[in-house]
């Protein structure tokens, strides 16, 4: 079992952030209209957790490949927003083996170091 | 998925359980998918877990509206077998927990994708929304 799979780091974008929202058929104003995301405590566009937290998925996808998509289990906090033009690392490490299963932490977080997703990723174990 | 007008996801209770939904995912919504999340992965015709997730929540978005202010604070998926790209899914839905606190409402929906195979997903979303919006 690999213990520290392949990282991913991605610099988000406000076009990448509209396509998701297509894509995914979120069109919440908060991610999208920067008028209106001004008003807000946020002052600006966040990107959607579900975006961000694809990046985790991507991670473990690429060192699992199928095992990940069958046997996968995510369990994961959105602690802090995502804006457009912060570069993310998602990231996952090894730290427990047992019953079968492998258990990873798994988090993402920006350049400037605040972790903006945390949690526990399991998967059947080899 | 046809339905009445979207409710805030603060006002339903837990419990409430939602009809059963029917829906598929292209090959061509996949693929801006994974264009739009940066995802080169070779997924063959598979729909990525997550794909499924956020594409369920996207049509549960038919029925719950989430208003001004509310945060998606936490996501759990177990992914249980693959759901294949064009293939019929059936998603249903419930709210699992419902609490209030400091003005917030927080809701658990619990969520389930099911294939022709069985179920693919399993996820519990996290919403806080602002009790007034209730």
């Amino acid at each position: 079992m690999i213990e520290r799979p392949a990282p991913v780091v991605r610099t988000i974008t406000q076009a990448q952030i509209d396509a998701y929202a297509d894509a995914a058929g979120d069109h919440n104003p908060i991610h999208i209209d920067p008028a209106f995301a001004a008003t807000t405590p946020f002052a600006g566009t966040i990107a959607h957790g579900m975006l961000v937290l694809a990046l985790i998925g991507e991670v473990m996808f690429a060192s699992l490949g199928e095992r990940w998509l069958t046997s996968g289990k995510l369990k994961v906090r959105f602690k802090a927003p995502t804006r457009p033009g912060d570069t993310v690392t998602a990231s996952a490490e090894l730290v427990k083996r047992s019953g079968g299963m492998a258990e990873f932490a798994v988090q993402c977080a920006t350049a400037a170091g605040e972790v903006v997703i945390e949690g526990r990723a399991t998967v059947a174990d080899a | 998925m046809t339905s009445p007008l979207p409710q805030s996801v603060s006002s339903f209770p837990r419990g409430h359980e939602f009809p059963p939904a029917t829906f598929s995912i292209s090959a061509e919504r996949v693929s801006a998918y994974l264009r739009a999340v940066g995802d080169e992965g070779a997924y063959g015709v598979s729909v990525p877990p997550l794909a499924a997730v956020a594409l369920g929540l996207g049509a549960l978005q038919e029925r719950i509206s989430l208003p001004e202010g509310s945060l998606h604070t936490g996501q759990e998926a177990d992914h249980i077998g693959l759901a294949r790209q064009g293939e019929q899914l059936t998603l249903t839905a419930r709210i699992a927990q419902r609490s209030e606190r400091q003005g917030f409402v927080i809701s658990v929906i619990e969520f389930e994708i099911a294939a022709g195979a069985g179920t693919a997903v399993r996820a519990r979303t996290t919403i806080m929304a602002p009790a007034a919006s209730a």
